[in-house]
């Protein structure tokens, strides 16, 4: 049985008013699109106000899931809608001030970091995608790290399957030239 | 690290990562409380015919009032030609509409696409079906009707939105066109049924034209709401 199987039931409950259902959800997918927001280059703070901003969105849409569908796809396409739009907030202020300081932010990517609620995994994730242009970078999200098939990645973005599959097959060519790269260095 | 460690790193990506429960519980207490069910949005399928009667309706209507000069001209095989490129392309973007109505839908085609495509596929079979490329009284006879399918898209474009506002479009700017694009195939519908100048420049000219017209109105007007709504959240 696929693991996010139960995931269905427990959106059709969510719109049925079920505050255990809604919890349940909230604790299963948000680790997910907390990480899917990492990996888009966003600070940590920035992650936990997109997963917040994500997450009232999808209250105040949840009646537009409709029963029987995929539950990833219509969350991601949510959560993705936010990041842009934090996107062109985040370009539009960088465009009107002017910086006079950079203030020490840890960044995103920590080799093996347990910052933030992460555990030691070796090498880091968010620095390795990096590397990635943000289309492919995003796909591979979805598909590796939130484990959704080709389909439900075409539909969270709205594009075909075979749009999909040529930019996580471009991206996982570029890391592995990358990594080549860099066990030869 | 080697190329070899990439499907390792992915492995293990997806398990072993926790959020600080403060976070969760900070979510937890922004909807939990006062939870209220909600009615699911009905199956695409029920919005698809909902939007094609429609559009249907707006141009029969149009046609009945204006006189059915069109159709009463058409032979059997143009009229079943005509409509049924009219109907299909009106099917698809009803198909699409309800898509953007809905975050992580499945999509056929995009908008855009099938604006030029449909456009095009209706230049083609104008082409196929009529003749006559004489250009005498072209613009004179061409924007009334012009004016009369823009009209009539209006309406259409109307209850399409209403329809819309139930959904949550993600991409506005796609959800435009899609119902500009079947708001348009209303009018063509009024057109052909209404319209007795079956000459093929004046068809693919100026009944086509509704199409991408209220195709690229609705992108408009979409990206205006959005750039409204933005400008009102943007702190002063």
């Amino acid at each position: 049985m696929h693991p996010d199987a139960d995931l269905e039931q427990l959106m059709a409950a969510y719109q049925k008013g079920d505050s255990a259902a809604a919890a349940a959800l909230i604790e299963r997918v948000s680790p997910r699109l907390h990480r899917f927001f990492l990996v888009q280059a966003v600070s940590r703070r920035d992650a936990d106000d997109l997963l917040q901003e994500t997450w009232l969105r999808i209250h105040q849409a949840r009646h537009t899931y409709r029963p029987g569908e995929p539950v990833l796809p219509w969350l991601y396409a949510i959560a993705r809608h936010i990041r842009v739009d934090h996107y062109r907030k985040a370009r539009r202020t960088a465009l009107r001030e002017q910086q006079v300081e950079v203030l020490p932010e840890a960044p995103a990517s920590i080799m093996g970091s347990t910052a933030g609620g992460r555990t030691d995994r070796g090498p880091d994730l968010e620095a390795l995608l990096g590397a990635l242009p943000e289309s492919q970078r995003e796909v591979i999200a979805m598909l590796k790290v939130s484990g959704m098939s080709l389909e439900e990645v075409a539909r969270a973005t709205s594009s075909s399957v075979g749009s999909v599959k040529q930019k996580a097959h471009r991206a996982y060519e570029k890391l592995r030239g990358l990594l080549r790269d860099g066990a030869t260095a | 690290m080697k190329p070899e460690d990439l499907d390792r790193i992915f492995a293990s990506a997806g398990t072993e990562y926790h959020l600080e429960p403060e976070l969760l519980d900070r979510i937890s207490a922004a909807i939990l409380p006062g939870l209220r069910p909600v009615r699911p949005m009905p199956p695409a399928r029920v919005i698809v015919a909902g939007l094609l009667l429609l559009c249907l309706t707006v141009g029969v209507a149009g046609a009945s009032i204006f006189g059915m000069y069109g159709i009463r001209k058409l032979s059997g095989a143009e009229s079943a030609a005509i409509f049924a490129v009219v109907g299909l392309l009106a099917c698809l973007a009803a198909s699409q509409t309800a898509a953007e109505m809905a975050p992580g839908s499945r999509r056929l085609v995009s908008p855009a696409v099938l604006a030029v495509a449909g456009s095009l596929a209706l230049i083609a079979v104008a082409a196929v079906l009529f003749g006559g490329y004489a250009i005498d009284g072209f613009v004179q006879q061409g924007v009334p009707c012009l004016r009369a399918g823009l009209l009539h898209a209006l309406p259409a474009a109307g209850g399409t939105w209403l329809i819309l506002r139930r959904g949550m479009a993600v991409n506005r700017t796609a959800a435009g066109v899609a119902a500009g694009t079947l708001a348009g195939l209303a009018g063509v519908t009024m057109l052909e049924l209404h319209c007795a100048n079956l000459r093929a420049i004046h068809v693919m000219a100026w009944h086509v034209a509704v199409v991408p017209l209220s195709a690229g109105a609705g992108a408009l007007l979409a990206g205006a709401l959005t750039f409204r709504e933005r400008s009102a959240a943007r702190p002063s």
